[in-house]
């Protein structure tokens, strides 16, 4: 099967894009994807001509390395998967596939479809430490854990950090992400004593990125590989107000 | 303090919220139209005959409802800068909706709504008759005024069938087990709220 692809190319944060049109070679229905990019890749590196950036890794849904808005939708049109996870048998012969980068202030071009998704990773550095033991493995089921907490805890942990939820999201928002990761520290005892000071640093981080406000819409639950519930949004809602609720003046010790 | 986008959708919600409350009450008096002037009037009378009470309450309303427009208007603000380049082609996995993607322009129709109908009624001419009850009859025989109410009680729907289950979600103060029907309470709430306003101007058209 053969597909026409209209890329977004574009050099850099500031330079001008345009859509690009390529047509794939014949690639086996059972081509994943990216491997059918690879191949159009082959083909232009072969003809001394420029490539298409795109972004990946691990190629099996856990990295959350990969990702583009493909006709629109991000990650393309399978539910719960990564573009990575996607396969040629899911899009019919001359099909005709736009390829976009996410757009978000927060995340810059760096070349075509690949975008700098670091100001997730100033989220999570702003969020912080947590309160563990290190040393030897402890025992377990030392910290008992209620059952729910704990799938609520690890469901929030499948977050992958792609980013899909900003790119689907109409205002480019990250709740989902931040939701995620504050939601999988809440819930636990071992999150528990930063867990004031950890949403209200998040959440800060987040808007000094420059990521929009949530609309509860739903788009990015449905677009996440990994499924992540909005039900989060309203815990990270509900986490942050009750820490603006507790908070502390800050306490200042002299030093020694 | 810093003002973040949750404080902004929280203000947002609970001021939005309290307005919600406030146009239900409207509504429950409003069907007193039907009972006669009598009724409606006595109404109206009874109200003012708290004075100051109600000064106050008026007050608040007006600055519930400039915190409302106020934290929408930054909210909306942001969210242009976090997306200023829009995808070439665009699609929604079927989660949004009407309400969702025209909160804030209808948000504007109903401010502009707001300051026409304070006008029209509560700083209109009581004196022709009939007093208040007079006042609401015969401008809704005008078929432009109820026009005009019917349309503006379309972006009323619109707003509130996204509005009240979003500004629950910013809460966050619902059992996540709510979350499935919650969208569909308040897009049934919503517009069942809604479609009692718009009823009042056309049967007052065409039965009062």
């Amino acid at each position: 099967m053969k597909v026409t692809l209209k890329v977004w190319k574009q050099n850099g944060k500031n330079g001008q894009g345009e859509l690009k049109s390529y047509e794939s070679p014949d690639v086996s229905p059972d081509c994943s994807f990216l491997e059918m990019l690879d191949l159009v890749n082959n083909d232009l590196e072969s003809k001394n001509q420029e490539p298409i950036g795109f972004d990946s890794d691990c190629r099996e849904g856990i990295c959350g390395t990969c990702g583009m808005v493909i006709n629109g939708v991000a990650h393309g049109p399978g539910h719960g998967t990564a573009t990575c996870q996607l396969y040629m048998r899911q899009f019919k012969d001359g099909d005709v596939l736009t390829l976009e980068p996410w757009r978000a202030t927060a995340f810059p071009v760096i070349k075509d479809l690949v975008v700098d998704r670091s100001a997730f990773d100033r989220i999570i550095q702003a969020g912080g430490y947590i309160s563990v033991g290190t040393g030897a493995a402890p025992d377990g089921n030392a910290i008992p854990v209620p059952k729910e907490n704990a799938d609520l805890a690890m469901d929030a942990a499948a977050c992958i950090g792609c980013g899909a939820c900003v790119a689907s999201c109409k205002n480019a928002s990250a709740m989902l992400f931040v939701s995620a990761k504050v939601s999988h520290l809440a819930l636990l005892p071992q999150g528990e004593p930063e867990r004031e000071r950890r949403v209200i640093a998040m959440v800060e981080q987040m808007d000094k990125e420059g990521f929009g406000a949530c609309t509860n819409e739903g788009e990015c639950e449905a677009a996440c590989p990994k499924q992540i519930s909005i039900s989060n949004i309203a815990r990270l809602n509900r986490e942050y107000w009750r820490a603006k609720l507790l908070e502390q003046p800050v306490r200042v010790e002299k030093g020694g | 303090m810093r003002v973040t986008s949750i404080l902004l959708k929280v203000l947002m919600a609970i001021t939005g919220l309290a307005w919600f409350g406030f146009s239900i009450t409207h509504l429950t008096a409003n069907f007193l139209i039907l009972k006669g002037a009598d009724a409606f009037n006595g109404y109206a009378e009874g109200l003012a005959k708290f004075g100051p009470l109600l000064w106050v309450a008026e007050a608040g309303l007006v600055l519930l409802l400039l915190a409302h427009v106020g934290s929408a208007f930054r909210v909306t603000r942001m969210n242009k800068v976090a997306r200023p380049q829009g995808y070439v082609v665009s699609q929604t996995r079927g989660e949004a909706t009407l309400g969702s993607r025209t909160m804030a322009i209808g948000g504007v129709i109903l401010l502009a709504f707001l300051i026409i109908h304070v006008k029209m009624f509560k700083f209109g001419d009581w004196s022709g008759g009939n007093g208040l009850h007079g006042l609401v009859v015969r401008s809704f025989k005008n078929p432009l005024i109820v026009g005009g109410y019917v349309l503006a009680m379309i972006a009323f729907g619109l707003h509130l069938s996204h509005g009240v289950a979003s500004a629950f979600q910013t809460l966050g103060i619902l059992k996540p087990s709510w979350r499935p029907r919650l969208k569909e309470i308040g897009f049934f709430i919503g517009w069942a709220i809604a479609f009692g306003f718009a009823a009042l101007p056309i049967a007052t058209f065409f039965f009062v």
